[in-house]
Parts: structure tokens; sequence; C-alpha cells
């Protein structure tokens, strides 16, 4: 029952994950390339959530008993962790040059005010 | 000789309700010092920017919401650009007292320091005890990332001289400003004092403060910062 219900969990996201990319493609807000990397990345994780035996093929290819589950994810979780700081690195440097923007506008709109101030005592 | 002007500093977002108040209890002078009042409007929805101009201050507007270290950061940088001497800030939810500016701003002359901190915790009379417990925490990982210890860390009541304004490099966009400043008065070697005000914790100043999430997110920016310094 479990396993069921984390097959269709599996196909629900990775249906939401491609079909979203689908419409940004189609928007023009993605590139193809992008939403290939997304269609193959989550047609994967569909593949082993439905046929979950594909794992041990793979854990055979990389050493068999030796590697072992434990390894497969870890280098996985490893995988994700590499992956969610050079996204909260990005996401850093992308929120300091907004800030930076948003500030100059900012600060050049006062001034502009106070020239025009300036410029027309009357009013 | 031309006399020391003094800036007050109020990031603000949605304060309609009550940036007016808060801006008519500003004193316009301290003794015989000029003071100019700077709102900055971090992105409002409501009409925070036009009231806080129909009381006289200078109001400078963000396009969008950056966040409150990023509208206190923007306020110091205007204030210097306005060429004052003395650099006060203060929330603008009315939390803190205009009453207050005096005593802190006499404090940062008559003492020579370099910075001069509004401390709740020297005076927690009225303070709820969940947020003295958050403040004490955030104090003790203020040090742990910053290296320095001062009774109330997250404090937005300060008082900055022109030369101190110039020496701190901040960045921070939320909350983690007050500690970061922290950071900047031990890297800089700067003289600073804690002086007691009275906060005024009323449901509005409650509802607007800082709430759970921010509050995880000024933790998670705080840690961030130790990571990214390891």
């Amino acid at each position: 029952m479990f396993a069921l219900a984390a097959k269709l969990f599996s196909v629900l996201l990775a249906l939401i994950v491609i079909s979203k990319s689908y419409v940004e493609l189609r928007s023009r807000s993605e590139s193809l390339q992008i939403f290939l990397f997304w269609l193959v990345t989550w047609t994967a994780v569909v593949i082993v959530a439905l046929f979950p035996s594909i794992i041990d093929v793979l854990i055979d290819l990389f050493g068999g008993g030796r590697t072992g589950l434990g390894t497969f994810f870890g280098m996985g979780l490893v995988f994700l962790f590499f992956l969610v700081y050079r996204i909260y690195v990005k996401l850093d440097r992308i929120e300091q040059k907004l800030i930076q923007t948003v500030r100059e506008i900012a600060i050049r709109e006062d001034w502009k005010g106070k020239q025009s101030q300036n410029s027309n005592p009357e009013s | 000789m031309r006399s020391t002007t003094i800036a007050v500093v109020l990031p603000a977002y949605n304060e309609a309700p009550v940036i007016g108040s808060v801006l008519r209890r500003i004193p316009s002078q301290i003794g015989s010092m000029p003071v100019i009042k700077v709102v900055v409007d971090d992105g409002s929805k409501d009409r925070t920017g036009e009231i806080a101009r129909m009381h006289g201050a200078y109001v400078i507007r963000h396009l969008t919401n950056l966040g409150v270290g990023a509208a206190t950061i923007t306020g110091l940088r205007s204030a210097a650009e306005l060429d004052v001497d003395v650099i006060v800030t203060m929330d603008s939810d009315g939390q803190h007292d205009p009453a207050e500016i005096e005593k802190l701003v006499e404090t940062l002359i008559d003492g020579r320091f370099d910075v001069v901190i509004g401390s709740r915790i020297l005076d927690r009379r009225g303070m709820p005890g969940t947020r003295l417990a958050a403040n004490l925490l955030l104090n003790a990982l203020t040090y742990v990332v910053y290296r320095k210890i001062v009774s109330d860390s997250q404090s937005g009541f300060k008082v900055f001289s022109r030369q101190a304004l110039e020496a701190m490099a901040l960045k921070s966009a939320g909350y983690e400003v007050c500690s970061e400043i922290i950071g900047e008065i031990y890297r800089k070697n700067l003289r600073y004092k804690s002086v007691p005000i009275r906060a005024a914790y009323t449901s509005y100043s409650r509802a607007k403060g800082q709430h759970f999430l921010n509050g995880i997110n000024l933790i998670l920016g705080l840690l961030m910062r130790l990571v990214r310094r390891v």
C-alpha cells in the first residue's frame, strides 16, 4: 500500500514539474535545454519509482554489495546538498544585485525630486 | 561654524496607521541641533510615503519591498548624502519613544562614542516573556557569529556618529542587519554604549514586530554568515 502511494506521489510530482516546465517553455520564459533537463531528470525519477529494482542493477554496476544502498543514496544526498548550496549562493548574489539596483533608483529619484524643487522654488 | 545636524532614519513598510503620529513626536530640534526626518518607504502598498511627506519627512521610496535591513542601509546612505553629523535609526511602528532620542544623542556626543544602542533589555518593564527569551537567544547567536555580546543585539533604536557610519560595511537585507551592526562595531573597534530605553508593546507593534517565520529567517541568515566565514 505504502509502495503504491509512493509511486503515485512520484508520478504526480513529475507530472506537475514537467507540465509547469512545458508551460514556461511555451511562454518562452524557459529555454528548450532547461525543459529537456527537467524532462529527463523527472522521467528518470518516475522510472526508478515505478521499477525500484533498477537500483539493484545500478548497485551491481558500481561494485555490487560493497557499494550498498546507503552509499548510493548518501552520494545522492551529498549532490543535493551541493545543489542547495549553489542555489543559495546564486540567490544571495541576485538578491544583492536587486537591492543595489532598487537602492540606486530610490536615491536618484530622491535627488531628482530635490533638484526640481530647487529649480522651481515657487512649487 | 556649522552646527551639528541630526538625521532620524525610519525604515517603514505599510505603516500608514502610525507613521504620522511617530513623525509628529520626533522633535524638530534637539538643543541647537536641527533634526531631519528620513523615511525609507520600503515598497509599501498603503499611503506610508505620502503621509510621511505630509509630516515633513524626506521620503525615499524602494520600488519593491526589500526588507528592513536593506531599507535601513538605504536610509543611512541617504543621511550620509544629506551631510549630517549624527544619525539615529528607530522603528516606525511606534515601539520606540521619540522623546528618548535626545538622551541617546547626548550620550553619543558627551561620551564621544561612535555608536549608542537603545537597550530594551536594560529596562525590560512590559516586555513579554517570549520576546525576552527570543532576544536573549539572538544575543547568544550574535555572539557566536560576530564574537560580540551586547545587552540588546536586536534593537533598532541606535545612534551613530558620521565617522562610525562611514567605517561600517553593511549588506544585510532582513532583520539580521542589527546583528551585523554589532559585528561591525567589533570589527572596526568602534566605541559604543548601551543605554536603557522603554519599548511600547502595543497590539499594533506586536502584530508588526518579528513573527515566528521572521525569527527563523533571522536565525538561518545568521547561521549562513557563520557557514560562509568557515
